[in-house]
């Protein structure tokens, strides 16, 4: 129906809800319960790791990625790493991810235009030459990382970012592979009113 | 910390890093020491890698369904040493030339799969290629096949990790190819 078109991305506070039911739904263990208290970040969000926490192991382990990759010390700054979420989420259509990551961008850069713009225009919309860059390259990793080339890296480069540096930015942006497919393919982010995003 | 600072995670931990394999790192190149610049990446990526495709406990998705959904991965995303990696762990287990035909030229109806494996590559096309088409009914179909509530978030977690998986691997690759 709708799916070919671009979806309706927004900045607002989305809840996620389940297609499927989660350990909560059919009682969770106490392993369970203790780790999505642990790695919930808001109530908005619990049920998407109450799902995951069917499988304890590979949660605990992918939050451990997650985490090192959009908050571990050094290299690209946050708001990089960020950027590079938002631009693999507005290429997948991940309504939910572009909405919690598209204001951490905008809190970390105090740049809610640009933000805005991206989500109502897209990933071509104008940018300055270092976000032009990382939103170029987590675009191209983001639909066809097999076609990938050196060329790719060159506007990162030319930008000022070093091979850590740029190494961060290909891990948020393929976390956010990762990320996008749970996200959008287990539920859907919904309006606290109750209406589909 | 600083003792260790010359040596791979993968050495430090006497463990496997499936990541550095793929890539073809070797020890104490530049590649190797840019890796080692974010341990906890690749400490937890080797992790995840682990839990879903080595798991302790494969509950109720075998590991050589575990295989297949990640064969198939690696064809769709053109990552041949992906793909050769889990042809060879799926022969290991008893794969044969019909099977891994089968999942190089998985079509619907046309599979000689079981349903249930059937499924699971259907679903495994759709999330790798059209994540954003995904509907309630894809769930649906999965738990018609007979897979659990547990069975389709591991097999969306297999399939979700393998496309970071391929995408850390093309960054890692023209990082390398870069003009020095």
């Amino acid at each position: 129906m709708s799916t070919a078109s671009r979806p309706r991305f927004t900045m607002d506070v989305l809840e996620w809800h389940p297609w499927l039911e989660t350990v909560d739904d059919v009682g969770a263990t106490s392993e369970q319960a203790e780790l999505v208290g642990k790695v919930a970040p808001s109530p908005g969000s619990r049920s998407y790791y109450a799902l995951l926490a069917h499988d304890v192991p590979t949660l605990r382990e992918r939050t451990g990625l997650f985490n090192a990759i959009m908050y571990g010390p050094g290299g690209a700054r946050r708001s990089d790493r960020e950027l590079a979420a938002v631009a693999a989420s507005l290429v997948n259509g991940c309504v939910y991810c572009t909405s919690v990551h598209a204001r951490r961008y905008a809190q970390l850069t105090k740049d809610t235009e640009t933000t805005k713009r991206l989500l109502d225009d897209g990933v071509e919309t104008g940018l300055a030459e270092r976000e032009r860059a990382i939103v170029d390259y987590a675009v191209k990793l983001t639909r066809d990382p097999a076609a990938l080339s050196p060329a790719d890296v060159e506007p990162l480069r030319r930008a000022g970012l070093s091979a850590p540096e740029i190494l961060d930015v290909t891990q948020a942006a393929a976390m956010f592979a990762w990320a996008n497919r749970l996200m959008q393919t287990l539920g859907e982010g919904v309006r606290p009113d109750g209406v589909p995003s | 910390m600083v003792s260790t600072q010359n040596q791979s995670t993968a050495e430090r931990d006497g463990g496997d890093d499936a990541i550095s394999d793929l890539a073809g790192i070797e020890p104490g190149s530049p590649q190797a020491r840019l890796r080692d610049e974010r341990p906890d990446a690749v400490r937890f990526a080797q992790g995840s890698y682990s839990a879903l495709l080595e798991p302790e406990d494969p509950a109720g998705v075998s590991r050589r369904e575990r295989e297949l959904v990640a064969l198939r991965v690696g064809i769709l995303t053109c990552a041949p040493g992906v793909a050769a990696r889990h042809r060879a762990r799926l022969r290991a287990l008893g794969g044969t030339d019909a099977e891994l035909a089968a999942v190089e030229r998985f079509q619907d109806g046309l599979s000689g799969l079981s349903p249930r494996e059937t499924a699971m590559l259907r679903h495994t096309d759709l999330l790798t290629l059209q994540p954003g088409a995904s509907r309630p009914e894809h769930i649906a179909a999965l738990k018609a096949a007979g897979l659990t509530p547990r069975d389709i978030v591991t097999v969306s977690q297999l399939i979700a990790f393998m496309s970071y998986e391929v995408r850390i691997l093309a960054g890692l690759r023209v990082l390398s190819e870069e003009p020095a």
